[in-house]
């Protein structure tokens, strides 16, 4: 067994430098830190291109961190411990609903009929059974986004990562699967870590929210969300989830106003020199 | 955490822990980006030279290939005596080169105007296609060099049937691909296109021929290659009017084969570089392409 006290994933002074080679590198992400704990939904906010889905792609092993360094700890239950949800690329085309759920099986090395057996089941439990043999090219991007999730979770990874998984749905869609992706997360509690540009769907989701700056992404603000579990979306109309909203919203204005003032001065003190 | 489905797999390696560390790509990206290309250039130098070598020992000591197949200094030059000999600097063969190098130009032009202009009208309208498509997908199936006889009993001796031949190659290829390409630009382009109330011109020249540049160009660099191909042949069969073909064979019947070796390093020259200006010309009117202007294929 892992030692429960230590964290699922800890990051320490991740930083991300794209062109690094070049005059005019692009510094992405950081330094940034952060410790998620085995089971926790955690997810992350903040403004459009400050390094959310950089920060993920080096959790994921995609990419490698320009310094510092993410540790993930693995308790080695699943044969694909770590698995992905792209905002739309990612299910493939050219292959049936569920050839794209037995995907991962396959690739794992999963014999035909275990994968073709789990990647029903799973396929039932997002209600895609009647759709199994169809093509993606022919399915809604609500139906598309279950199959990509249907696909990570049949490998039973132990961390699942979401990237602004949601972003593209229309706003009952998204709440539907939000409900499905609480009541998928509520029957097993993995590690999930969740990018959002949505601080709603970060608030209705996850155990913590998390809130970056503007490029590059640094950690502003670390909140734990109050609400009891099981959650439904039916939550966003109770007052106390506008006050916790609107209280968030208001510090984070605040800290982001700081965060821009200090950005300000150093820049001024630039400019002098 | 528990799981509810019993059909599950475990990794056999246990607990662990991953790290995600910076490697010598990230702690020194200029030195490691300056260490790829250097090992990259060295690589590209380094093997032909590399294999220059090994021909200049084979030959130095008529080496036996696999027991029966002899390097026998007679029938094999060197790259030395190649560089040094006195016959091939009497021998006049930059008038070949400029020779192949027109036919296949104006073949090219030929071909692919053609390529271009029927790839696109048949991309772009239902009709044509259809009264297109099964003429020259039964065409194209025909080996072009069986045509040459034909071309030869139309045009007679001269330049016009060799450049024909090319021009029939370049034309299929180019085609095809322009073809593909047009039917290939995604449908929501397309439409995008027609909120706005494009014309039939508007719509080629916003949407379509941008959109199906980048795949044109992979069929014109093959077709350059191809044309290539078919140049030597044809001069290889004809061999009376001169040309690079012309020399690989004036080589074998005047017995120097320095003359043969230069030619192909010739044909291989020619081929390179003019890929090399299609691909040119290619980035310059495809900048927004990734690097090797081919989408689908890295
Ligand atoms: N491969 C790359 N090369 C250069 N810049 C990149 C690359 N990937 C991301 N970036 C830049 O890094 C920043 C952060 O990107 P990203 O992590 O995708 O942001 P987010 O997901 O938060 O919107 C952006 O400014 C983006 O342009
Ligand atoms: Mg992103």
């Amino acid at each position: 067994m892992t030692d429960t006290t230590r964290p699922k994933i800890s990051a320490r002074s991740v930083e991300r430098v794209f062109a690094a080679e070049t005059d005019n590198p692009v510094h992405a992400l950081g330094p940034f830190d952060l410790d998620i704990a085995d089971g926790e939904f955690c997810c992350i906010v903040g403004p459009s291109g400050c390094g959310k889905s950089t920060f993920l792609r080096i959790v994921a092993g995609l990419l490698r961190p320009s310094a510092g360094a993410v540790e993930v700890d693995l308790a080695g239950t699943s044969k694909t411990p770590i698995a992905m949800v792209f905002q739309d690329y990612g299910i493939y085309p050219w292959k049936t609903v569920e050839a794209n759920v037995r995907f991962g099986l396959e690739v794992g090395g999963m014999s035909k009929r275990d994968a073709r057996e789990k990647a029903l089941f799973w396929l039932g439990r997002l209600g895609l059974t009647e759709f199994r043999n169809a093509y993606p090219d022919k399915l809604s991007g609500g139906m598309r986004q279950r199959v990509a999730i249907a696909r990570a979770l049949a490998v039973e990874p132990e961390i699942l990562l979401m990237d602004e998984p949601f972003a593209a749905l229309d706003a009952q869609l998204r709440q539907i699967l939000q409900e499905e992706l609480l009541a998928l997360w509520e029957a097993d509690k993995r590690t999930v870590l969740f990018i959002t540009h949505s601080l709603e769907e970060a608030i209705v989701l996850g155990d913590r929210v998390l809130v970056m700056t503007a490029r590059p992404g640094r950690m502003l603000e670390s909140v734990q969300v109050p609400f009891d579990r099981p959650r439904t979306p039916e939550l966003r109309a109770e007052p106390e989830f506008n006050e916790f909203k609107a209280g968030l919203w208001d510090h984070l204005k605040l800290q982001v106003e700081q965060y821009l003032n200090e950005l300000r001065t150093v820049e001024e003190e630039g400019d002098e020199r | 955490m528990t799981n509810t489905d019993p059909n599950t797999t475990v990794d056999k390696r246990g607990p662990r822990v991953l790290r995600r560390e910076p490697g010598v790509a990230e702690i020194k990206p200029r030195a490691h980006v300056r260490n790829r290309k250097a090992a990259e250039r060295a690589l590209a130098i380094g093997v032909p030279a590399a294999l220059l070598l090994l021909w200049q020992l084979a030959h130095h000591y008529e080496w036996n290939l696999l027991g029966y197949w002899k390097i026998d200094q007679r029938f094999y030059a060197s790259p030395y005596e190649i560089v040094t000999s006195e016959k091939l600097r009497e021998a006049d063969f930059w008038r070949d080169v400029w020779t192949s190098t027109r036919r296949m130009l104006i073949g090219f032009a030929l071909g692919a105007g053609a390529g271009v202009f029927i790839g696109l009208a048949m991309g772009m309208s239902r009709l044509v296609r259809a009264a297109l498509d099964p003429l020259l997908t039964a065409l194209y199936t025909v080996p072009k060099l069986a045509l040459l006889p034909l071309f030869l009993t139309i045009f007679g001796f001269d330049e016009r049937p060799r450049v024909m031949l090319i021009a029939v190659t370049v034309f299929f290829f180019v085609w095809i691909s322009t073809m593909a390409a047009i039917m290939a630009v995604p449908e929501g382009y397309r439409e995008a296109a027609m909120s706005f109330g494009v014309s039939r011109w508007q719509m080629f020249r916003h949407v379509l021929l941008p959109g199906s540049l980048p795949q044109i160009f992979v069929g014109l660099r093959i077709a350059a290659g191809v044309a290539v191909l078919i140049l030597i042949g044809v001069e290889l069969v004809i061999p009376s009017q001169g040309g690079i073909g012309s020399l690989i064979e004036r080589g074998r019947t005047l017995l120097i084969p320095e003359l043969t070796y230069v030619g192909i390093a010739l044909a291989a020259l020619l081929g390179l570089l003019f890929t090399l200006v299609v691909r040119w010309i290619g980035r310059l009117l495809i900048p927004w392409a990734p690097e090797d202007n081919a989408p689908g294929q890295g």
